[in-house]
């Protein structure tokens, strides 16, 4: 046993041994933090608690051509309390009070606020939300409830402001407004102009201020000024027109919701100076409604089809291979070229040039450019790569569509290359492009390049501003310009737009009709097209252009150019058309406000009724109870205490008055 | 004898009176650590400091409860009170409610149960019973294998609640066993697999293995006495497949929170990037007590005065990080008193236990200053950055009812079968 002793006591010994030199680590260490390290950690502990605070600029505001807003930032509150800070007297005190001003503020009961408040308490919440996003006049509101009046370190009131921007246009243009979005990795997506002028110019620069921690989640500023100012966002001017936006929007949206379209596009453009009165892109979401949900209009490039084929005569006539009274046989409908066949919609025989125009025959269109180019496609395209079809219109948006125009040698080019590129297909070209080339024709040929905004302002100092930029020499001879205008006329008067025409308003465009995804194997059944309408108006004296693109309408319901997209383009040309007025008819209303007007009759009526009587004038403002008193027949003496609304009289109403009578009114 | 003669105070009032200045120091820190604003209404229940207040008072009910009931009682229920506690932690998996990640709690009305705090107290007691039993020997290892399995089960039960630290609390019973003459065998091995890890995982498995091979072979080579060859060459071995099987344990096995902690222990990260992120997450409690203890200096900041504490940097600070309250508040002088206390309680219990006739109480005396060691250890050693982030509280200290109790009935079973053998006397 006594080896067995002295093996127990050896372990005895381990064991405490153990406990003791740990106990000895615990002592050298905490030696070591306080003493060897002790300086380090005090600078540390007095150093960390300084803090650089980003003060955030605020953003500029995006304003329409005639300076309304479409997009602004303003501020919004998350209003939450902390349920500790009270004490528990503080507390029960307010409770009450405070559920019921809840329950007024939200339509909640008070009970429910007494419940979820006391139960959020005992779980120790010290960040209790009570309104999420509310705006200015909310937030002071809350802050003068109960309990929360008595401010953070009593209350435990915890305000959070946030900036949010919004777009008091609503639905409307919201895609090509844009945004600009940054997550929480730092990441930015960006949308239209919002996005495209973040950086340059909406931002602004963030201000720097020192602040020290004093106590959990509260900082002091350390001196009195920022260390760096904010520098606030400047403001952009855009080119948009709100009227016209609000009109192009909803007659597209009228007629995507009537042809059941997935998706569709419209701009209207000023002829001379290339700016955009209206942009609105709308898309079809799985229930059926339509939002303004990709710029198709800058980011889709797609095949025309038959707006297109304005562009393939103007080569023609400029390169003078036929002349518009050329008689070109379109037959009976149907024609092979290089072992493929093209159609028409119905046979045309024999028609001039022009018209093949405007009754838009392919057979027409492919005949006149294979004859013509047949031997020297590249001097066709030439053509449209002088008019800068093939390059993207460098817009300031990001995500613009890349065009596609091919050329001999290119993989997409073969011997039927040519024939289709007359008619619109074997081709892609974004509609704001389409755009860009018939305002060249509405603007004497003279291309400019289109414009989104137009002055960028810090308050009313211009910071820049854009004019128009004109693309290379006129897009082709007078001569040229003069027939193509008259084509285009022409269309609407009795060629395939002759459904537009209307005695009242000229309007000149191409409708456009073209398959889409027929290289799919349901298209048999399920047959797809892009209905498309670009124009300008009036005919004679332009001075808007407009596109309409509406893809994949419902073909039970139609599916031509002329029937789905023309009618938006009237539409568009007739309210503008008609919202321009003739002369500016200045009118000065005398409006007068209807509580002011009821105010004073009332003040005329006590007055009159009251001339030696008391009246009762509690709850008028105090000077016109004064006043009123004072020009009653009796003469009496009128003493104010404080100002505002009277509150009291120290002279009942309806009680006789003497002269030399001293009434006092007490006011808040 | 010095003791009172008194039959009902025949109490070791020293680990009385150390029990009592630790918990009563504790509060103090409690409510330095959890105070917000400026006014101070001590009983103000809705806070931690006045909530500890009631169980602290609750304390003293269950003190002369546990005092009262008869010492015997204790032994012969043990495994009743065993199989009440397992029963106890099972239940967790379907009723627990879920706090910061580990399913610990029972939710009852407003308040929470932890019972996991009550299973190492419920676990003392059975390993007592089973390891006093005249038919164990823990020699044998079929004995062992059975008291394994006693512990192994509520280690296992916390671990799946997701409460690692509470597993490796169990890791006390090894002291006990040691004590009651588990082979030493057992103590080599967990020794060299401890250093093994940190070698292997510090100097990689290579470095591991040779250094291993110089010690081993060189062990055979100088000793008088030759073991075994063939011993020798398997001990190698068998420490040659650790060190590179820790690394593979290290990056398949653990999780990489608990691989985070690891790594920032054993500084083996050198990403700067890395580490700078890991200082603003989870080594942001560790970096915040190490200031808020090494502001302390030599007698401390005093009472409420600490701004690192006041101002509440530390998070989990009436929590696990009370000490660094104590490092802040009351200085280097403080801290040691605080450290002094517990190793007294620590000895004083060891000394008791030696002194008992009876093995069951001196196994459960053993089981509770090493339940109080390692909780101790590792507490300390966590809010001074000793060892890696492991979060169990303080005990006597921390602020929580179920901790606070579970250790109260785990020393006043002990004070109580002490007076006994008092009593006996």
């Amino acid at each position: 046993m006594a080896v067995n002793e002295k093996n127990i006591l050896n372990r005895l010994y381990f064991i405490s041994g153990c406990m003791f030199v740990f106990g000895v680590a615990v002592l050298f260490k905490l030696f070591s933090i306080q003493f060897l390290q002790g300086e380090k950690y005090r600078a540390l502990a007095d150093t960390r608690v300084v803090k650089n605070v980003k003060i955030p600029a605020n953003r500029g505001n995006v304003y329409s051509v005639k300076g309304n807003l479409l997009a602004t930032s303003v501020p919004k509150y998350d209003v939450r309390i902390d349920l500790l800070t009270p004490t528990t007297s503080t507390f029960e005190e307010y409770l009450i009070p405070l559920s019921d001003s809840l329950a007024k503020y939200s339509g909640r009961s008070s009970g429910y606020y007494q419940k979820t408040l006391r139960k959020e308490r005992a779980n120790r919440n010290r960040y209790f939300l009570l309104a999420r996003n509310v705006g200015y006049g909310d937030y002071i509101r809350l802050r003068n409830f109960p309990l929360l009046r008595l401010g953070a370190f009593k209350g435990g009131l915890i305000v959070e402001q946030t900036t949010k921007r919004e777009h008091p246009m609503g639905a409307i243009a919201q895609r090509s407004i844009g945004y600009e979005r940054f997550d929480e990795d730092g990441n930015v997506t960006r949308a239209g102009i919002d996005g495209a002028f973040g950086v340059k110019y909406l931002r602004g620069t963030d201000g720097q201020r020192r602040k020290q921690k004093i106590g959990k989640g509260q900082w002091k500023p350390l001196s009195d000024a920022n260390e760096i100012e904010p520098k606030d966002g400047y403001d952009v001017y855009t080119t948009i027109d709100v009227n016209i936006q609000d009109i192009a929007h909803h007659a597209l949206l009228k007629q995507l919701e009537e042809y059941e379209a997935d998706h569709g596009c419209v701009v209207v453009m000023e002829a001379k100076t290339g700016e955009i009165r209206a942009i609105s892109n709308l898309g079809r979401n799985e229930n059926g409604k339509y939002y303004e949900r990709l710029n198709y209009a800058v980011g889709e490039a797609h095949e025309p089809g038959s707006t297109f084929k304005v562009m393939a005569l103007m080569a023609a006539l400029e390169d003078k291979v036929v002349d518009t009274s050329t008689v070109i046989n379109t037959g009976l409908g149907y024609k092979q070229f290089y072992g493929r066949g093209i159609y028409d919609t119905h046979g045309h025989g024999k028609i001039s040039v022009a018209r093949t125009l405007e009754v838009s025959s392919n057979i027409g269109l492919a005949t006149i450019v294979d004859q013509g180019y047949a031997k020297q496609p590249q001097k066709f395209v030439n053509h449209l790569q002088d008019w800068g079809l093939d390059k993207p219109l460098g817009l300031p948006i990001l995500g613009e569509g890349e065009p596609v125009i091919p050329k001999p040698g290119d993989k997409l080019w073969s011997r039927n290359a040519l024939p289709s590129m007359a008619y619109g297909y074997n081709l892609k070209l974004t509609p704001l492009q389409t755009l860009t080339f018939y305002n060249a024709i509405a603007n004497n040929g003279v291309m400019v390049k289109p414009r989104f905004i137009r002055e960028v302002k810090e308050l009313d100092q211009v910071v820049e501003s854009f004019d128009e930029v004109e693309e290379g020499d006129k897009i082709c001879s007078e001569k040229t310009l003069k027939e193509i205008q008259n084509i285009l006329k022409h269309v609407v008067e009795r060629g395939t737009g002759r459904s537009l025409y209307s005695p009242y308003f000229s309007m000149a465009g191409k409708t456009g009709t073209a398959q889409t995804e027929y290289w799919m194997k349901d298209w048999k059944e399920n047959r797809r097209y892009i209905s498309s309408f670009a124009g300008y108006f009036p005919a004679d004296n332009p001075k808007y252009s407009c596109i309409v693109v509406i893809h994949k309408p419902s073909v039970k319901k139609g599916y031509y150019g002329a029937d789905v997209t023309g009618p938006v383009f009237k539409r568009i040309a007739q309210k503008i058309h008609t919202d321009t007025p003739i002369i500016d008819e200045v009118q000065t209303l005398e409006v007068k406000r209807a509580s002011v007007e009821k105010e004073f009759n009332s003040f005329y009526e006590t007055a009159q009724t009251y001339k030696t009587i008391m009246p009762n004038v509690v709850g008028l403002p105090a000077m016109d109870a004064v006043a009123l008193l004072e020009n009653m027949q009796v003469s009496i003496k009128v003493k104010l205490q404080g100002s505002g609304v009277v509150k009291s009289q120290s002279i009942d109403k309806n009680i006789k008055l003497k002269d030399n009578q001293t009434i006092v009114l007490t006011a808040s | 004898m010095v003791r009172n003669t008194h039959r009902h105070f025949k109490f070791d009032w020293i680990t009385i009176i150390l029990f009592l200045l630790l918990a009563g120091f504790g509060w103090i820190n409690i409510i330095s650590a959890s105070h917000v604003g400026e006014e101070i209404n001590y009983f103000d229940f809705s806070q931690p400091y006045g909530k500890q207040l009631i169980f602290i008072f609750l304390t003293f009910i269950l003190i002369v409860l546990l005092l009262a009931i008869d010492a015997k009682f204790y032994e012969r229920f043990s495994s009743v009170i065993y199989i009440i506690s397992m029963v106890s932690l099972l239940g967790l998996f379907v009723f627990g409610k879920n706090v910061n990640g580990a399913t610990s709690w029972y939710g009852i009305g407003g308040m929470t149960i932890q019972p996991s705090e009550f299973a190492k107290m419920a676990t003392a007691l059975a390993v007592a019973k089973y390891v006093s039993d005249l038919n164990t020997n823990i020699k044998n290892f079929k004995d062992q294998i059975q008291v394994f399995i006693i512990i192994i089960i509520p280690a296992l039960l916390v671990l799946l609640q997701n409460d690692t630290g509470s597993t490796i609390v169990y890791g006390a019973f090894f002291f006990v066993l040691y004590r009651e003459g588990l082979p030493k065998i057992y103590l080599n091995i967990g020794v060299s697999l401890i250093f093994i890890s940190i070698l292997s995982l510090k100097f990689g498995g290579l470095f591991t293995t040779i250094a291993a091979g110089i010690l081993i072979f060189g062990y055979y080579f100088l000793n008088k006495r030759r073991s075994n060859i063939l011993l020798i060459i398997a001990v190698f071995l068998l420490s040659a497949g650790a060190s590179f099987g820790i690394k593979f344990f290290y990056n398949s096995v653990l999780q990489p929170h608990q691989k985070d902690r690891i790594s920032l222990w054993l500084r083996l990260e050198k990403d700067p990037e890395k580490l700078e992120r890991m200082k603003q997450t989870f080594a942001y409690n560790l970096n915040e007590s190490e200031k808020a203890i090494g502001s302390g200096g030599f007698t401390g900041r005093g009472f409420m005065e600490g701004t690192r504490t006041t101002g509440k940097f530390v998070p989990e600070q009436h929590t696990d990080y009370i000490f660094s309250t104590v490092g802040e508040e009351w200085g280097f002088f403080g801290s040691t008193m605080v450290v002094i206390l517990f190793v007294l309680l620590l000895l004083r219990i060891l000394h008791l236990a030696e002194l008992q006739k009876s093995q069951f109480s001196r196994v459960y005396g053993y089981s509770v200053a090493a339940i109080i060691f390692v909780h101790f250890f590792i507490n300390i050693g966590m809010v001074m950055g000793l060892i890696p982030t492991i979060g169990i509280p303080l005990p006597l200290f921390s602020y929580g009812g179920s901790g606070l109790w579970a250790f109260t009935i785990l020393i006043f079973i002990f004070i109580k079968l002490d007076s006994n053998r008092i009593n006996e006397w």
